[in-house]
């Protein structure tokens, strides 16, 4: 006979995978989900009705019209009161379940607070749109041996995989370097369909799941890559890339994100209403390959020495190193979003 | 030489101390905060990352509320000044160093606050309890020392903010002589207010130090100026750090600062106030059995900092620390460090005493010389 507290995880205690005793382990984790767009709210999602004890959502941005397509948590009515991200997720969930500690966070994710924000994380999930963010939870997860799960969605195409210290290969020995910042299509200039988001945030839940409960033996071990429009699923075998070039971070334990000497460096400018967002490492941006990225969703005018566009309020100008001088806003966390979101960082 | 004046200035620094400021200066001294091109933008994210260092070492939530000064007492006239209006009432002890009695007794003189300086114990301690009696209606500001910079005793400042924050009065902390050396989190101390500087615990250059101001402060500004934020606006902007902050900063201060916390929190501040107190304490006990040495202060093992204030009966600490600087080759500070109110208390006003404030690099060698340096003083009165 169930312990009547359990009846609400009735049907997955009755699982094959999940019996009483991991239900109630389950219920004493603690799980933070960095980014709450198309990923983050699938994931939350599950991981609150799975009966996840804590659960913390971390994100900068206010939800737009845009952004329902996909982020199943918001609907008009959060528009039209102008909610963040963060806490409209706090109240669905909240209201999906009482029993769960939930948390809405409205900040941007950096050094700084990393650790504060982080500390008693039992899981991160990644629901981020860019790698520098990606990156920085990598170092912080393998410095502090805390597993997360890596989730990336564009156009019809989504990846996965999980990040078990000492037993995976981390982020950084697949993806040796940072992208250039600048330099790569985005869900807000190529599109996304729906779904794609709706099945890898179900795959990160799941996997979150099975690694909180003590099932590491179950859980993936691969990179995979789904592709919803070509209905094809990948998996890439990764184990032998662990550790792999001397991997800076989890074999030579040099975390350049978290100490601030790797990233993104942004600035107020002067007396302009404007933000600069520049990356430590110089890019090399193809002004012209940019502008053919943009030109669905701006009128875009360029020279050989910068590049201009606008989307609502906020005027872009991209130089070829990869920084941008973002007007329209003095707040340093709106304009890494704006980059991230139509650049790409 | 043999340098025991580390409660005035550390010294040596560490050897990253120097490096770091060395690269800072030749590559990244650019001016922050004001322009857009490369390095003016490295030299920025430099000082922001020491604000975050620095939160987070000291306890502080939100990293804009760590404003840099130029020194313990910059943060102090700032955090005193800035808060306090006619009327006011401030409660303080007579441990204190000038940089806050003087200010509070400029206010004072000029009819702008009342202050009541509360006694501290034979042995050196403020007790809350008569922090907490000095409580009246106007009462705005509790403002105390971490640790006497006279006699090395460390205060209970968690009691005290405890009954500060119980009645809702501001509770400041003058950190100068415990900053890299004694646990500081202004959370769970209730510290409202906290200014330290940079060139002696926490290893860094003179010229550069801090405070905190807690979210329920509200400082005006009394140096106004450039900020390279709202440079549209004709006044001083109420905007964190800005507001606090304006003109150049010492940035290759604040990278060494940085660097020097950076050393603090790798040694741990646990060894680093072990070590010195054992110095301190070794030194006491080489002399306490000798009567012709008078020791001064409290010595309990956990309320003590490096520090050791002493005299040689019949002989002026000026002249003692000039021998020991001429012929032992001991670098000491006689009189009353800049703290006149506690030499009434303990009967040395106004020759003070001979301070012995060894550091981290100290060593039980350096320690031995000084006593035989001091009985071969005395053994000459």
């Amino acid at each position: 006979m169930m312990d009547q507290s359990l009846e609400r995880y009735s049907r997955q205690i009755l699982s094959q995978h999940i019996g009483e005793e991991c239900q109630k382990v389950l219920m004493d984790s603690n799980a933070v989900v960095v980014g709450c767009g198309a990923l983050g709210t699938v994931s939350s999602s599950y991981l609150t009705r799975a009966g996840i004890g804590q659960i913390r959502i971390i994100d900068r941005d206010f939800i737009e019209e845009s952004n329902l397509q996909r982020q199943i948590l918001f609907d008009e009515n959060d528009i039209a009161e102008g909610l963040p991200k963060a806490i409209a997720a706090q109240r669905k969930l909240r209201k999906i379940n009482n029993n769960a500690n939930i948390e809405g966070v409205v900040t941007d994710v950096n050094y700084a607070n990393i650790e504060e924000l982080s500390k008693d994380a039992d899981i991160i999930i990644d629901g981020t749109d860019n790698f520098e963010t990606r990156f920085l939870i990598n170092d912080f997860c393998v410095k502090n041996n805390i597993p997360w799960i890596y989730g990336a969605c564009i156009g019809s195409r989504g990846l996965t995989m999980n990040i078990v210290p000492s037993k995976t290969p981390c982020l950084r020995c697949v993806f040796e370097t940072m992208p250039q910042m600048g330099t790569f299509p985005t869900c807000d200039t190529a599109g996304v369909i729906g779904p794609i988001a709706g099945i890898i945030g179900s795959i990160q839940a799941t996997e979150a799941i099975k690694i909180l409960a003590g099932k590491y033996e179950s859980a993936n071990k691969t990179l995979i890559e789904i592709d919803v429009w070509d209905t094809k699923v990948k998996q890439i075998d990764i184990s032998e890339l662990m550790g792999l070039n001397d991997c800076p971070t989890c074999k030579l334990h040099t975390y350049k994100f978290l100490e601030a000497e790797d990233g993104v460096m942004v600035t107020l400018l002067c007396g302009k209403n404007a933000v600069q967002v520049m990356s430590r490492n110089i890019s090399n941006i193809d002004l012209v390959q940019l502008a053919k990225r943009l030109a669905s969703i701006s009128d875009v005018s360029s020279n050989e020495f910068m590049l201009k566009f606008k989307v609502k309020d906020n005027e872009f100008t991209v130089f070829p190193d990869g920084r941008a001088i973002i007007t329209g806003t003095n707040d340093l966390n709106t304009a890494k979003s704006l980059y991230s979101k139509y650049l790409g960082m | 030489m043999i340098y025991l004046d580390n409660a005035a200035t550390t010294f040596p620094k560490p050897e990253c101390v120097y490096t770091a400021m060395d690269k800072f200066l030749r590559e990244k001294c650019a001016n922050p905060g004001r322009a857009g091109y490369r390095m003016s933008v490295e030299t920025e994210q430099e000082i922001v990352k020491a604000r975050v260092t620095l939160a987070k070492f000291l306890g502080i939530k939100h990293p804009e509320r760590m404003i840099f000064t130029f020194n313990a007492t910059d943060a102090l006239n700032m955090g005193i000044k800035g808060l306090l209006c006619e009327g006011d009432h401030v409660i303080t002890s007579n441990l204190e160093h000038s940089s806050v009695s003087r200010p509070l007794t400029g206010l004072e003189k000029h009819g702008v606050i009342t202050v009541t300086r509360v006694a501290n114990s034979d042995d050196g301690f403020i007790n809350a309890d008569d922090i907490r009696n000095a409580i009246e209606a106007n009462t705005k500001l509790i403002v105390c020392t971490h640790a006497s910079n006279a006699l090395g005793t460390i205060q209970p400042i968690r009691e005290i903010g405890g009954v500060a924050r119980e009645k809702e009065i501001m509770f400041m902390v003058d950190a100068a002589q415990t900053t890299g050396v004694c646990d500081i989190d202004v959370e769970t101390q209730h510290i409202d207010m906290l200014a330290f500087t940079g060139h002696k615990g926490p290893f860094g250059p003179p010229g550069i130090g801090g405070l905190y101001v807690g979210e329920n402060v509200r400082l005006q500004a009394w140096r106004e100026g450039g900020t390279g934020f709202e440079p549209e606006s004709l006044s001083q902007p109420e905007t964190l750090p800005f507001k606090l902050e304006s003109g150049t900063p010492n940035s290759v201060g604040i990278v060494g600062l940085r660097t020097g916390i950076e050393f603090c929190i790798k040694e741990g501040t646990d060894t680093i106030r072990t070590h010195e107190r054992d110095l301190a304490l070794r030194l006491i006990k080489g002399l306490e059995a000798d009567d012709r040495f008078k020791i001064y202060g409290g010595r309990d093992e956990n309320e003590k900092v490096g520090i050791v204030s002493l005299n040689i009966k019949g002989l002026n600490p000026g002249e003692v620390a000039a021998i020991l600087d001429n012929r032992f080759n001991v670098a000491v500070r006689p009189g009353m460090h800049c703290a006149p109110h506690i030499h009434r208390e303990i009967g040395t006003f106004p020759e003070g005493t001979i301070r012995v404030s060894p550091g981290y690099f100290n060593t039980v060698n350096d320690i031995e010389e000084t006593i035989s340096g001091l009985k071969a003083i005395a053994e000459s009165a």
